[in-house]
């Protein structure tokens, strides 16, 4: 089917060599800007405290911006966790929600005064291992489906758990848990958020360059040869989704200490569970950065559109075009352009289709 | 020692007073007053998304109190009158997105006191919100009693809480003859229905009634025929719900096509709709539900309009021959609520304007006004309207009704 | 035990519609292994369609659910030549991304004209039926079962007793081969998708006189699709005829019968029961290996 092409001449050979230097160095200057970039906006927010103000430092960002950012950082977690099943295992998981939702109302049981009534740090301790330990435990049965049922099947089952934690009195029921407010600590809460989106891509890239993240990468790429060579498939696999789980359930506990209230609509909330999805594949999955860039992008735009309320329904069905032109057009995400990976050139993107359609 | 003189001062005192009163009344009232800036209040609402009716209807009562103030020239400060700015945010009836655009509100449009957006959940995300950043904030559309039990200090509620919605229908059923002896209670499993279901479930007994079959399903079913014909076979003489539209819509039609024939029918969300009389037809009559307020209950109204008068200007403003729902008039009552207690702390500066609102008690066309030590107004009673040959009446409490309830509901084969 | 048999009967009722939902939904997923997230949305886009017709010119809705088939079907062949068939052989998750893009855009257009008001076809004889010794069966729901027997009748023939059928279980059994034989691979997905549209679309018909809607109504409706086709089995229309049915009964029977379990569990119960099945015995009741 392919043609065979003449042997490349050494003219040709430097010249490719000069164009992959060039695109590395590229690459390696857009990593640092965009670094300064996120150093910039991370301590920004210190000007609002009391201490810039007596030091006379004007205050450059406002509660407002500092709630975006922590909602931001939220985003890149959940993302960089979904990541891992569904970018590098291959594992579509359309249920990650389920441990964000876990993890809120773990930490939200845990500071609860009626309740288990500890202190703030140890809540937040726990918030990752209750999903974690969850997603072990339903992991080994609904790893063993592929495709659309374990997709459908994660679906199904962080509906049933939302539904479930609805009719326990003890989790507060329908109406939610309220854990107490704490005034002034809103850069807590960011610091603690970012903190949580470092970890979270930090672990990613500990996973990317392991042992373990190669045995990922096989099971996506063919899992019964994966098997063969003797990666233990259901263990990394059930690894990665309890990794993905703990991640994702920080998240979920430091939200529902920052919000000061929790409830089904919001720790199961199906538009964080599409919205985490959409921003790892927007911004390309099964890479490092690409969950969090595409988590930057879509919240920075969602945040930008809420409120308007002439622009909300045409908002929706623009992130629905935006979705069929990323599967379509797209399906390596963002990430792919910074880096060489592809071009934005037609014949490029005709290609791509040829291969998708039928 | 009292004298002639002292009298003679009194006098004099007297109609000193009296004079200048005339003369401000007549010279329009604003003989000393000047205007000061414009007052920005902030409002997340629902104006898209699965609340949006309901939160169209509460931007409704919200601009109806815009607008009238406005015409008075503004809040009146110590003399000095502000005209307000109310900016909305549509919070796509999500709680967390309501959330952020109450601190946007806050911070970014200078908004220095808050408004209640629709729905329960929404109203306690807000809640914190306005509590973090010291704000008062006034609702008058979250009747979950939760957001009432939390110690905040800055969230006010100008309705009547949860757990006496469908109270009153009881009350009302325990004083008709033959008297109904059995209830069967249906709730939505969001926390606002639960609160009411668990109020009429510990009250039902000690009026005399006996719940024989109750509970609850997701919110939003549409197939609640099993549950219908559960209350049917165990003979539920009175039938509640507590939901929403849809569900009451659902409900209401499973009866019909079960042949349900309950002695009362009352659902707490629905029913003081338009769309559910258009949605059921003539099949709507005879149902009852319980009702924040009606414009006939009879109220004194301390200031701004009364009942008629605010019906009458409610049709004017919004060009519809419809009653304004209890939706619109809770909405009014919240910002009535805000602006006597400016009024009263004679300033804008949030921590007395929050003090004034706690001691505040006051009359409006909506009823009486008065916060209780958690913040809701447990003072102002709730109705019983009954819809009868397709118009709503309200036939609970006795000294507001103004008409008699229908009773019994004849059955379906019967009508 | 009257009350038993009366929960029977709305169960059987109510599945038939299921049955209706669920027969489009099996189809696209048995033949082009495509799980439609926006089968939903086509669900009401039908009903809506009834309803207008209802409303605006006084059609009958049982009269209507021929056009609104015809219309769905053109529309469905549409959507698949146009757009999803660029991503058939992307990763599967590709088309579920899709499919779900493609449901945000039709329920907010939705929005966009209709509103979020509630609508309902009522025409004069709803609320009524007949009773069998107490047991009520309303006139409405069993003409729903009877359509919803027809369409998967229609649908069976369809498949087994005609050319264009032969052509789409081939594609369905092997693509490639079927291209080799010379069928037009593009052409017989489009014509899948647009038969499972106009199912839908009538599916939708019957909603709209059971119950009130509105744009986001059709959301529950594809995870119920999902659950009856896990339930029956993907492959046959017996199947899903099966699943439909079954899964009308336990819904209506659990959530009323069992005691202590209220209806409040409902959808646990649904999706535990799906999760089970898929763990247990993934080809379903009736199918084989999927």
């Amino acid at each position: 089917m392919s043609a065979s092409l003449p042997p490349p001449s050494s003219e040709t050979i430097v010249v490719e060599e000069l164009r992959v230097l060039d695109r590395r160095r590229l690459r390696r200057l857009l990593l640092l800007a965009f670094a300064l970039a996120a150093v910039l906006v991370l301590l920004a927010p210190l000007t609002a405290t009391d201490q810039a103000d007596s030091l006379g430092v004007p205050q450059l960002v406002d509660r407002s911006q500092i709630r975006i950012l922590t909602t931001v950082a939220m985003f890149v977690v959940m993302a960089s966790a979904w990541n891992l099943v569904g970018g590098l295992t291959g594992y579509s998981s359309f249920g990650n929600v389920a441990f964000f939702g876990l993890g809120a109302y773990t930490c939200a049981v845990a500071v609860d005064a009626h309740r288990l009534h500890l202190p703030m740090a140890v809540a937040i301790a726990l918030a990752p291992l209750v999903p974690a330990a969850f997603a072990a435990l339903v992991g080994l049965p609904l790893l063993r489906l592929r495709g659309h049922y374990f997709a459908i099947a994660t679906l199904g089952t962080a509906v049933a758990v939302g539904e479930v934690v609805k009719n326990i009195d003890y989790l507060g029921g329908a109406t939610g848990l309220f854990p107490p407010i704490l005034h002034r600590a809103d850069l807590l809460f960011l610091y603690l958020m970012v903190g949580a989106a470092l970890l979270a891509v930090l672990v990613s890239r500990l996973i990317l360059r392991s042992r373990f993240g190669y045995g990922l990468i096989a099971i996506r790429e063919n899992e019964e040869a994966a098997g063969v060579i003797g990666v233990n498939t259901t263990a990394y696999k059930v690894g990665a989704f309890a990794v993905a789980a703990a991640l994702t359930g920080l998240a979920g506990g430091v939200f529902a200490l920052w919000n000061s209230f929790i409830n089904q609509e919001l720790g199961f909330s199906l538009d964080f569970n599409i919205q985490m999805i959409l921003m790892a594949v927007l911004g390309g999955a099964g890479t490092l950065f690409g969950p969090v860039l595409g988590a930057v992008a879509l919240e920075l735009l969602i945040q930008n559109l809420a409120g308007r309320s002439d622009v909300a329904v045409y908002a929706q069905i623009g992130l629905g075009l935006l979705l069929a032109v990323t599967v379509i057009f797209l399906p390596r995400g963002i990430v792919a352009f910074f880096g060489g990976g592809s071009r934005l050139s037609l014949t490029h993107l005709r290609r791509s289709l040829r291969e998708t359609s039928v | 020692m009292m004298g002639g003189s002292t009298r003679f001062t009194g006098v004099v005192g007297l109609a000193a007073v009296l004079a200048l009163a005339c003369g401000g009344a007549a010279g329009g009232g604003t003989a000393a007053t000047t205007t000061g800036e414009d007052l920005v209040i902030g409002a997340p609402m629902s104006l898209t998304g699965s609340q949006s009716k309901e939160g169209a209807l509460a931007k409704q009562g919200y601009d109806m109190w815009l607008q009238w103030i406005n015409q008075q020239g503004g809040i009146n400060v110590k003399s000095v009158k502000h005209k307000v700015q109310l900016k909305y945010e549509d919070d796509t009836s999500k709680p967390d997105i309501s959330a952020q655009l109450a601190q946007k509100l806050i911070t970014e449009e200078k908004a220095q006191f808050l408004l209640g957006p629709y729905g329960s959940a929404t109203t306690a995300s807000d809640a914190v919100v306005a509590e973090k950043n010291s704000i008062p904030m006034v609702e008058g559309n979250g009747a979950a009693q939760a957001i009432f039990n939390q110690g905040y200090k800055y969230v006010f509620g100008v309705l009547s809480p949860a757990n006496v919605y469908l109270t009153g229908v009881l009350d009302m059923a325990a004083t008709l003859k033959p008297k109904p002896a059995t209830v069967a209670m249906l709730a939505a499993d969001d926390n606002f229905s639960q609160e009411v279901a668990k109020a009429v479930l510990d009250y039902a007994p000690s009026k005399g009634f006996q719940v024989v079959y109750s509970d609850k399903y997701p919110n939003g079913s549409t197939n609640l025929s099993g549950l219908v014909a559960n209350a049917k076979a165990r003979n539920a003489d009175i039938v509640l719900n507590s939901g929403h539209l849809q569900e009451a819509i659902a409900i209401h039609k499973a009866a019909k096509d079960l042949k349900l024939d309950a002695k009362l029918s009352a659902y707490s969300v629905g029913p003081s709709t338009p769309d559910f009389i258009v949605a059921l037809g003539k099949d709507a009559n005879y149902v009852l539900d319980g009702s924040q307020w009606t414009p006939q209950v009879k109220s004194t109204a301390s200031f701004y309009l009364a009942s008629q008068d605010y019906v009458a200007a409610y049709k004017k403003q919004f060009n519809t021959q419809d009653d304004p729902d209890y939706h619109v008039a809770e909405s009014t009552a919240a910002c009535l609520a805000l602006q006597k207690a400016i009024e009263n702390a004679g300033s804008l500066k949030p921590d007395k304007v929050r003090d004034a609102l706690a001691a505040l008690n006051v009359s409006t066309f909506f009823g009486q006004i008065r916060f209780d030590s958690r913040g809701i107004n447990t003072f102002k009673p709730m109705v019983v309207e009954q819809i009868q040959d397709g118009k709503h009446h309200t036939v609970w409490p006795a000294n507001v009704a103004d008409a008699a309830p229908q009773y019994p509901t004849p059955s379906w084969s019967g009508r | 035990m009257q009350l038993f048999v009366q929960q029977v009967v709305l169960g059987l009722l109510i599945g038939g519609v299921y049955v209706a939902v669920a027969i489009g939904f099996s189809l696209v997923w048995g033949i082009l292994n495509i799980v439609n997230l926006a089968h939903g949305a086509l669900v009401i886009v039908g009903a809506y369609l009834t309803w207008l017709l209802f409303a605006r010119a006084r059609v009958d809705p049982f009269i209507a659910l021929p056009i609104v088939a015809v219309v769905l079907f053109a529309f469905g062949y549409a959507l698949q030549r146009a757009l999803i068939n660029r991503v058939i052989r992307a990763p599967l998750f590709f088309t579920l991304l899709l499919t779900f893009g493609v449901n945000l855009v039709i329920v907010n257009a939705l929005l966009v004209i209709f509103k979020s008001d509630f609508r309902s076809v009522t025409p004069s004889y709803s609320g009524s039926g007949f009773g069998v010794a107490g047991v009520q069966v309303p006139y409405i729901r069993l003409a729903a079962l009877g359509v919803a027997g027809l369409v998967a009748a229609a649908v069976g023939w369809l498949l087994n007793r005609t050319r264009t059928g032969a052509a789409i279980q081939a594609v369905g059994a092997d693509r490639d081969a079927a291209r080799l034989v010379g069928i037009d691979l593009r052409h017989v997905y489009a014509l899948t998708f647009a038969v499972a549209a106009a199912c839908a679309g009538v599916a939708g018909g019957l909603i709209s006189t059971i119950q009130a809607i509105t744009p986001t109504a059709g959301e529950p409706y594809t995870l119920q699709a999902f659950v009856v086709v896990v339930l029956g089995g993907l492959g046959r229309v017996g199947a899903t005829v099966v699943g439909g049915l079954v899964f009308g009964l336990v819904e209506t029977l659990g959530q009323t019968m069992v005691p202590g379990l209220g209806a409040g569990w409902a959808n646990a119960i649904a999706f535990a029961i799906l999760v089970l099945v898929l763990i247990v015995r993934p080809q379903g009741l009736m199918g084989r290996i999927a």
